[in-house]
């Protein structure tokens, strides 16, 4: 009997990591499975749309883009002239200076002609305070544009000032530093305005990745596909994440995530709930869950929309220190909100919410990195022990990474049927390298960032983002 | 010395600003397109234009900001011509506060923006 | 070599069957990745081609139509027209080529009026584009169905109207709001009679797509709105409330005051908005009278109402609320008592402070 028990507990753990591998690919496979139904789905509804004739009048509901900006001084100015330019008649600019050390306010005063005015906010949400106050800009061409300066309280406190500020029925809330087309509030607005029989309290957009695409005049002139690994699997994993993952989660109805770098608000609701929450560094991601909640327990019918358009191209992290610390951030972001929002995990109360996007995001999210570690601890055991079957061990790891790879091209066919971004000669060649590349080349770091995200949780408690975030670290 | 009387045309619309200079020419006039404000305000500092006409809403620089910065940075007198589209009666109020000479709302009459154009010429 | 093979073969024959499994399902994800990838190039490849396509041809098609319209003003059409008429006519047969002049077509008219907008109508009856939009009303797939109303719709072709009205009641939501902007687009207000036997809900999207059209025109006349105010299809009234203020409709002022006592409670502040709007003064004391059982939304757009129409006597109701939980109405009330003067974009001034009354700097002065 004791004789047996080593090998009883390897058949166990076999069993674990096996089962847990199964439920991850059936779970891959379904979510594209619905998400290519719900693509046709959305292609052919779109195909007659003309958008550029509808909702540019003043009948159209109003928008505040709200855009904190933390020593952006760089390319602030360039960065507003694009946000004033989207094709929307009834839209506002917000720009929250959260207490930059840099002249970004001074140069924002020269470009615009700002001046500083009293201005009435409403502080439904509490913030830090003003520093030099509210700036309009006397030159009529500008009205659009709003500039408040504040203490510093990071990026959630900023996006509150914003929807204290906002006069608006809906809120855009964005990175400052990325490029919205212009016909950017046009879509995304659009599913508040059709639904009938329910609510539509948030809508995200698609992120992508401006690196080495050259843009001009707040245009997106070329989209090129940049030499860096990092960023090139990046591509993929965006690519990945919104047109075969979110799409799908938009079809259940269980997006868990807009993108904090765009994503559009009913105002009322996001103060019904209090705004954002300052006090995790995954703001973005915690302000949905809790809008859910708040709908699941006022029992009434609601969606969390999701736009596929690419509509906003920002910069992701081009060396492995920034992309590193960026995903740890989102780890720690997943962790506390899964934590704060506890009781609505496998809670039949809260319907889908409860019993299908938590659960999802729990385990293949929250977990599978560290299901993923322990199998590797568990298999150097076994190599130590003597005890791997080399030929399970390795053809195990071909499957799981021949998989990946068809994942990643079927994603490829998705986008060259859909959007077809990629048009330049040479670029699929290298998009299909990249699928072959990026589970050896970026996976590892991803991997490593989220176990830093775990123990700097758990054990450096001390880490915390004072200040407002950099390049491309909102959450995707 | 060049009598041809110069316009600059601002308009996004490439197929609208080729029939636009077809009309145009044939009245003897010379025509210079920008599809964007910032091109527009590039070829009004170095053309000196007669005349102005130009969207409302365009990309990166808009209209507004054409003739704000014609009016008020550049200081020229150039009659400037708005369109604009159903709806933006906001912002053709605002043009007009920024010293805009005349407004046509799209869908407009080609033939009628001429008329116009030729009165304001004069 | 051979013997190599033959080795790998029996081992793999002797094997445990999981292993078999395995070796064949890599096998099979092996095929599939090079199966995918074939289908990828060829599929990129095409993709390449119809974007040169429409690279040169949209302008081809942009240089044709300017040349058309170039060659003549008059309503008949001469050899040189003829010829691009027979030539786009011809390129129409390919599907990509057509939706690119039509594509072309409508770029430019939905920018011009005049003889030049009546010169391209012109020509889609002449290259018989017309013919082939038709034809695709009766097509199965929901989305040719939509779309070929969409074209005619932008054409302005009404004869087109008994064909489509037999359409009315299609399934798909996306096809009778085609069919609604069709009949605003060409009948302007006779079109909305579909409103008098809606039963399904016009999305906020629908009633803004219907009233910017709508707005494109001047000087129609007003139909009567009192029925639509009545309706019991909540949309209805709320798109109809949305018309009476913007073509300021006072004759229906009873009805929108009876919609004070609508169940639904947007409704409710609709009207009290757009009472607000037209100035009916008579509105005020009736809204006063159950002030207190209103919802917190209906009393602000109440205050907000008395912003514009509060008389003398209202003033000591007005005042009680000063100290009032809620920011808008405490704006409200200290507009009205003209202690602050709000502008359009939010900004305000402290006018001279009367001595009753001091602002609570906090909650309202921002800077």
């Amino acid at each position: 009997m004791i004789q047996n028990l080593p090998e009883l507990l390897i058949n166990f753990f076999d069993y674990i990591f096996f089962g847990f591998a199964m439920a991850a690919i059936s779970s891959y496979i379904i979510l594209a499975i619905i998400s290519a139904f719900e693509t046709v789905n959305y292609m052919k509804k779109n195909s007659f749309v003309n958008y550029t004739e509808i909702l540019s009048s003043s009948i159209s509901p109003s928008i505040s883009i709200i855009a904190p900006a933390y020593n952006e001084s760089l390319n602030i100015v360039e960065n507003v002239r694009s946000l004033l330019s989207n094709h929307y008649v009834n839209y506002d600019v917000i720009i929250i200076n959260d207490g930059s050390k840099d002249d970004s306010l001074e140069k924002l005063i020269a470009a615009y002609d700002l001046v500083k005015v009293d201005y009435l906010i409403n502080n439904q949400i509490e913030t830090k305070p003003l520093r030099k106050g509210v700036f309009k800009s006397t030159n009529p061409a500008f009205e659009k544009l709003i500039v408040v300066d504040k203490e510093n309280g990071g990026k959630a406190d900023a996006l509150n000032l914003g929807l204290n500020i906002s006069t608006n029925k809906y809120v855009a809330c964005i990175d400052v530093d990325c490029l919205l087309l212009e016909d950017s509030l046009q879509k995304m607005i659009k599913p508040f305005l059709e639904a009938t029989d329910h609510k539509v309290i948030a809508a995200g957009g698609v992120i992508r990745i401006a690196n080495s695409c050259i843009i001009k005049d707040g245009k997106l002139l070329e989209i090129n596909f940049p030499k860096n690994n990092i960023v090139r699997g990046q591509i993929l994993e965006y690519l990945r994440a919104f047109l075969l993952g979110r799409m799908a989660w938009s079809k259940l109805n269980g997006l868990l995530v807009i993108s904090g770098a765009f994503g559009l608000f009913d105002k009322k609701i996001a103060l019904e709930v209090g705004g954002y929450d300052t006090k995790t560094v995954g703001e973005d991601m915690e302000i949905i869950v809790r809008m859910r909640r708040h709908m699941e327990e006022k029992k009434e019918k609601y969606r969390v929309a999701y736009i596929p358009d690419p509509l906003c191209w920002t910069e992701a992290p081009d060396n492995y220190k920034i992309f590193i610390s960026q995903r740890n951030r989102w780890t720690r972001g997943t962790i506390e909100t899964l934590k704060k929002h506890r009781k609505i995990g496998f809670n039949p109360k809260y319907n889908s919410l409860g019993t299908l996007s938590y659960p999802y995001w729990f385990l293949f999210e929250r977990l599978a990195p560290i299901v993923e570690i322990l199998g590797l601890f568990y298999f150097s055991i076994l190599i130590i022990t003597n005890n791997v079957v080399w030929s399970y061990a390795i053809l195990f790891l071909i499957l799981a990474y021949l998989f990946t790879v068809i994942f990643s091209i079927i994603t490829i066919i998705t986008e060259e049927l859909t959007y077809h971004q990629y048009t330049k000669k040479g670029m699929g060649l290298q998009l299909i390298k990249t699928a072959f590349t990026e589970p050896i080349l970026n996976h590892p770091f991803i991997l490593y960032a989220a176990l830093k995200g775990n123990f700097d949780y758990y054990f450096n408690k001390s880490i915390k983002w004072g200040e407002m975030t950099r390049k491309g670290m909102s959450n995707i | 010395m060049n009598l041809t009387k110069k316009i600059v045309l601002a308009e996004d619309n490439s197929i609208l600003s080729k029939l636009l200079q077809f009309k145009l020419e044939k009245e003897g006039y010379h025509l210079l397109i920008a599809t964007n404000g910032k091109e527009a305000v590039d070829l009004i500092e170095d053309n000196n234009p007669d005349m102005i006409l130009t969207d409302i809403m365009m990309p990166f620089i808009s209209g507004l900001e054409v003739i704000s910065h014609v009016r008020n940075k550049l200081e020229m007198k150039t009659p400037i011509v708005v369109f604009s589209s159903a709806g933006q009666e906001e912002m053709v109020l605002n043009a007009f506060n920024l010293g805009a000479t005349d407004f046509m709302s799209k869908p407009f009459s080609p033939n009628e923006l001429i008329i116009r154009i030729k009165r304001l010429m004069q | 070599m051979l013997d190599l093979l033959q080795n790998s073969i029996d081992a793999f024959n002797n094997s445990h069957p999981l292993i078999r499994f395995c070796i064949y399902l890599s096998l099979l994800f092996i095929a599939t990745i090079a199966l995918l990838l074939v289908y990828l190039k060829n599929l990129r490849d095409r993709l390449r081609i119809k974007g040169r396509i429409e690279a040169t041809y949209q302008k081809k098609y942009e240089s044709d139509l300017i040349e058309y319209l170039y060659a003549g003003d008059d309503k008949n059409i001469n050899a040189e027209q003829q010829k691009i008429v027979d030539y786009l006519k011809q390129c129409g047969e390919n599907r990509l080529k057509r939706k690119l002049i039509i594509a072309t077509l409508l770029k430019l008219k939905n920018e011009i009026s005049g003889e030049t907008a009546d010169a391209i109508q012109n020509l889609y009856y002449k290259t018989g584009f017309i013919n082939s939009a038709t034809s695709k009303l009766k097509s199965k797939k929901w989305d040719s169905v939509a779309r070929a109303i969409r074209e005619l719709t932008l054409f302005e072709i009404k004869e087109a109207h008994d064909e489509i009205i037999q359409l009315i009641n299609h399934p798909k939501k996306e096809v009778r709001n085609e069919i609604q902007k069709y009949l605003v687009q060409l009948f302007r207000f006779d079109g909305l009679e579909f409103l008098n036997v809606l039963e399904n809900p016009l999305s906020e999207l629908d009633q803004i797509q219907l009233l910017e059209i709508l707005n494109k025109f001047n000087n129609m006349e007003v139909p009567d709105m009192n029925n639509w105010l009545r309706s019991t299809n909540n949309s209805v009234i709320s798109f109809t409330l949305k018309l009476a203020k913007i073509y300021n409709q006072y004759g229906a002022k009873d009805e929108i005051i009876a919609l004070f006592n609508h169940p639904n409670t947007e409704i409710r502040i609709e009207a009290i908005n757009v009472v607000n709007h037209l100035g009916i003064f008579e509105a005020v004391e009736i809204l006063k009278e159950d002030y207190f059982t209103r919802t917190l939304e209906e009393q602000i757009a109440f205050f907000k109402m008395m912003e514009e129409m509060s008389m003398p006597d209202d003033v000591s109701f007005i005042r009680e609320h000063i100290q009032h939980d809620n920011f808008h109405i405490r704006i409200s009330v200290m507009k009205i008592m003209n202690l602050i003067t709000v502008d359009s974009d939010n900004t305000f001034k402290v006018n001279t402070v009367t001595p009753d009354f001091t602002i609570d700097k906090d909650l309202t002065i921002a800077s």
